[in-house]
């Protein structure tokens, strides 16, 4: 593993604390839990709110490395929902000792329930009391998904549970934390396996303004789509499933910042325009935007216009 | 008498939020209580949006089996706008549902379920040349020698309990365990061709499915699902065998309310039939589905919406009104009932419900030829055992019949047929999930959803008590269920995983 040196760390560090704004007197504390995440794997404590797992199954297509890697030489997986033997009292004191103990990084998957907080409990403790705890004790949190990126569907317009984001929620709380946000309905496994990869061997990876990861978040699908020649010639496909740039279709490519259309998803196999569909903009911050602004504009009814 | 009550809290290797609270007797399981502990409203978000985002957004209700939600949710379309797939179309869709069936039965035995019977730690043992279990074993070696607070977590800690003694076998599980990670992702790559892309595929839609046929993508799904294949034939099905083998008791454990629902799924043209046939089951008596008769009870959920409406009228009003006896509310899952029965779904309610039926099939003649050989009966078959056989067995159905139905795709030829989206309309979407029978039901207004509602398989299965007080599926299956040791209830949650629940599709 690259060695990485005390004054790198301390100069990574401060760029860290000015990005997340927070005073000088943090550097020595955050360049020693970065120290001590490079010095072997990265303890994860990951946690579940408001999800579908699907960010989970996602990691688990992670072709190189693959799962069994990732869970031995790059991570220790403290506790996660789906993967941990343990269950019950048994689950909880190690989520409980490991609150105790901090100096983990916290990946969240799921919105947070912040309107209505008994609709997602665990462990006979509410998960916006459980989030708060875990999040004070942590170095660093990754927001894993849309739904704890950006609120998702479960924060769609009209939910009944008043969802907001992992940010959102932090924000509200008054918590101050690294925070890496990794959008994307699910998460592609290369984004966050990219991210855990870079925080082990080098800390934290640049970050845009919106605290994503520049090296997957920083293009629009629509400018790296590879029927952008179609929209040039004004080749416009009018349904699904035909040839054509699906700009007519309401695609968001212009609208959504990911590399789907280069890296493509399930170990190269294909992704949604390649396999005739438009992008409905699942990594994009307003996803699965407004009521009346649907993800296809093929419906006569549906009258609003996109881009 | 010895009483103590247990709640496990989370239930672990499972989908979601789910908690069983156990309240044993003289060291049997008197009573159980199953609490879905997530909510986030799909129902309610989904009115007043555009028809065609409905396949999409309930897809994420679920990122264990999201084609199935897809699927129901094109169904109910189709029949909304007046459309029928083409051929090509509803091949396509049968591999891609069939793919993520087989990802998501090879998950359910060898990531969440195995490591209840199997002892990981056999791997110090090992001294093999496998890679993989080499890694394994060094690593393992690695973390209990070092000053981990949990070292191999998330294998370790666990439940004590009477784990699989033989060298072998545990090693042998525990490679293939290893291996069903690599099949799981080729079958959503498998189903990825087709579909764009796993989980949340954007290639499902009314219609058929928009991807393209050709002889590039036959020829790479037929390599991808000849390894998948093998490793059913030859690993999944002799491990689950093996393993139910080892533990005989739990060919008897975990009963059930042997009471059974099939919606049916996988049509296949040219033949009136579905690979999985629909029938209901009720005190051992086979009739035919009738959906009229399904209702969902709410006295025991946290809603205030009024208890025992059909799933075409339902509502979803999460709290209680004054007067509601929400103190008798213990889940986010609703308690469904077929005509009043509490139904169990999935599986074993698939091998049920086939071997029933007069007529040959696939599933019915796999299971009668596996219970032979074993010398069972198919009372054997209602057991935490009997259920990760059942799956096993049409997991190998499943894939066998996709060998066909990729033969019969035709390159060039369409997969998708263009629809117009109705001003009013409604329509119904049943298929069968891995875990079992689901429904869609959708109505649209002024070219808008106005009522959508989802009666999925884990809200048969973990359902709470209904109106009358009877507990739903799990909770009738634990009960009885011997438990030695209130810090290690073992027993209980090898009953509960058989069933594979998905609490974010129960609740959704």
């Amino acid at each position: 593993m690259k060695e990485i040196t005390r004054r790198k760390f301390l100069k990574l560090s401060a760029k860290l604390a000015a990005m997340m704004g927070l005073s000088a007197s943090a550097v020595p504390k955050i360049a020693e839990a970065l120290d001590e995440i490079a010095s072997g794997t990265l303890p994860v404590l990951w946690l579940q709110g408001l999800s579908c797992s699907g960010c989970s199954v996602s990691l688990m297509n992670s072709e190189d490395p693959g799962p069994l890697r990732i869970l031995t030489r790059y991570l220790s997986l403290l506790f996660h929902s789906t993967l941990s033997t343990a269950t019950g009292h048994t689950g909880m004191e190690i989520i409980n000792r490991s609150i105790d103990l901090g100096g983990y990084c916290l990946v969240v998957e799921g919105s947070v329930p912040l309107g209505m907080p008994e609709a997602c409990r665990m462990g006979e403790e509410l998960f916006t009391d459980q989030l708060v705890r875990a999040a004070m004790k942590a170095d660093a949190v990754i927001a894993v998904g849309s739904c704890a990126a950006s609120g998702g569907i479960p924060g769609a317009e009209n939910n009944p549970t008043g969802a907001v984001s992992v940010p959102a929620f932090l924000q509200e709380k008054g918590i101050q934390k690294p925070l890496i946000r990794i959008p994307g309905c699910p998460a592609h496994p290369d984004w966050l396996v990219g991210v855990i990869a870079h925080v082990v061997k080098m800390g934290i990876p640049p970050l845009d303004a919106e605290h994503r990861p520049k090296m997957f978040f920083s293009r629009l699908i629509h400018d790296i789509c590879p029927r952008f020649a179609d929209y040039e010639r004004e080749r416009f496909a009018k349904t699904f499933s035909e040839e054509g740039c699906f700009f007519k279709l309401g695609c968001l490519g212009p609208l959504t910042h990911a590399d789907c259309s280069l890296r493509l998803w399930n170990g190269g196999t294909n992704f949604c325009i390649n396999a005739g569909s438009p992008c409905i903009g699942c990594a994009a911050e307003d996803f699965p935007q407004a009521v009346s602004f649907p993800m296809y504009t093929k419906n006569p009814s549906g009258k609003v216009k996109k881009g | 008498m010895i009483k103590f009550t247990v709640n496990i809290d989370p239930i672990t290797r499972i989908e979601g939020h789910l908690a069983v609270r156990i309240e044993v007797e003289d060291g049997r399981v008197a009573k159980a209580f199953s609490s879905g502990e997530m909510f986030r409203g799909f129902e309610i978000l989904l009115k007043g949006r555009d028809p065609l985002d409905a396949q999409q957004i309930t897809q994420r209700i679920c990122g264990v089996c999201p084609i199935s939600h897809g699927m129901a949710s094109v169904l109910a379309q189709d029949r909304a706008y007046g459309i029928a797939p083409t051929e090509n179309g509803q091949l396509g869709r049968n591999l891609i549902q069939a793919a993520n069936f087989l990802q998501s039965h090879i998950i359910h035995f060898y990531q969440l379920s195995a490591l209840d019977f199997i002892d990981v730690a056999a791997v110090i043992a090992y001294e093999g040349r496998d890679p993989g279990l080499r890694q394994l074993k060094s690593w393992v070696k690695a973390q209990l020698a070092s000053d981990a607070i949990y070292p191999a977590a998330p294998f370790l800690p666990r439940y004590e309990g009477d784990y699989l003694k033989d060298t072998d076998t545990n090693i042998t599980i525990l490679k293939h365990y290893l291996d069903a990670l690599n099949m799981r992702a080729i079958a959503h790559r498998m189903a990825a061709v087709l579909a764009g892309k796993l989980p949340h595929a954007p290639g499902l839609v009314p219609g058929g499915i928009t991807e393209t046929i050709t002889a590039e993508k036959i020829a790479s799904m037929e390599a991808m699902l000849s390894k998948l294949r093998e490793f059913i034939d030859h690993c999944f099905l002799p491990d689950v065998l093996e393993t139910a083998a080892a533990f005989p008791q739990y060919l008897r454990e975990g009963r059930g309310c042997s009471n059974f629902l099939v919606y049916g799924a996988y049509p296949e043209s040219g033949s009136m039939s579905n690979l999985f046939p629909p029938g209901v089951v009720i005190g051992g008596e086979l009739s035919p589905l009738n959906v009229k008769l399904i209702t969902e009870d709410t006295s025991h959920s946290f809603y205030s919406s009024p208890s025992g409406l059909g799933p075409g009228s339902g509502q979803t009003v999460p709290g209680h009104v004054p007067g509601h006896e929400s103190k008798d509310a213990y889940s986010w899952v609703k308690a469904p009932r077929y005509e009043g029965n509490v139904m169990e779904v999935g599986p074993l309610a698939r091998i049920m419900v086939a071997a029933l039926r007069q007529e040959d099939s696939a599933l019915k003649n796999l299971t009668q030829q596996t219970l032979a050989r074993f010398n069972m009966g198919l009372e054997n078959m209602e057991s935490v055992m009997g259920r990760h056989i059942a799956r096993a067995l049409e997991c190998k159905v499943v894939a066998d019949r996709s060998a066909a139905w990729i033969e019969k795709l035709i390159p060039g030829e369409t997969a998708f047929r263009d629809f117009e989206i109705p001003e009013n309309g409604m329509g119904m979407g049943l298929t069968e999930a891995p875990r079992g029978a689901l429904g869609h039901w959708i109505s649209i207004r002024k070219g808008k959803i106005e009522n959508y509602q989802c009666v999925v398989p884990t809200t048969w299965n973990c359902s709470p008590r209904d109106d009358r007080g009877v507990p739903g599926p799990v909770e009738q299956a634990l009960v009885g269920t011997p438990v030695a040791d209130d810090h290690n209830p073992i027993e209980a949650v090898r009953v509960v995983r058989s069933f594979d629940p998905c609490l974010a599709c129960a609740v959704h």
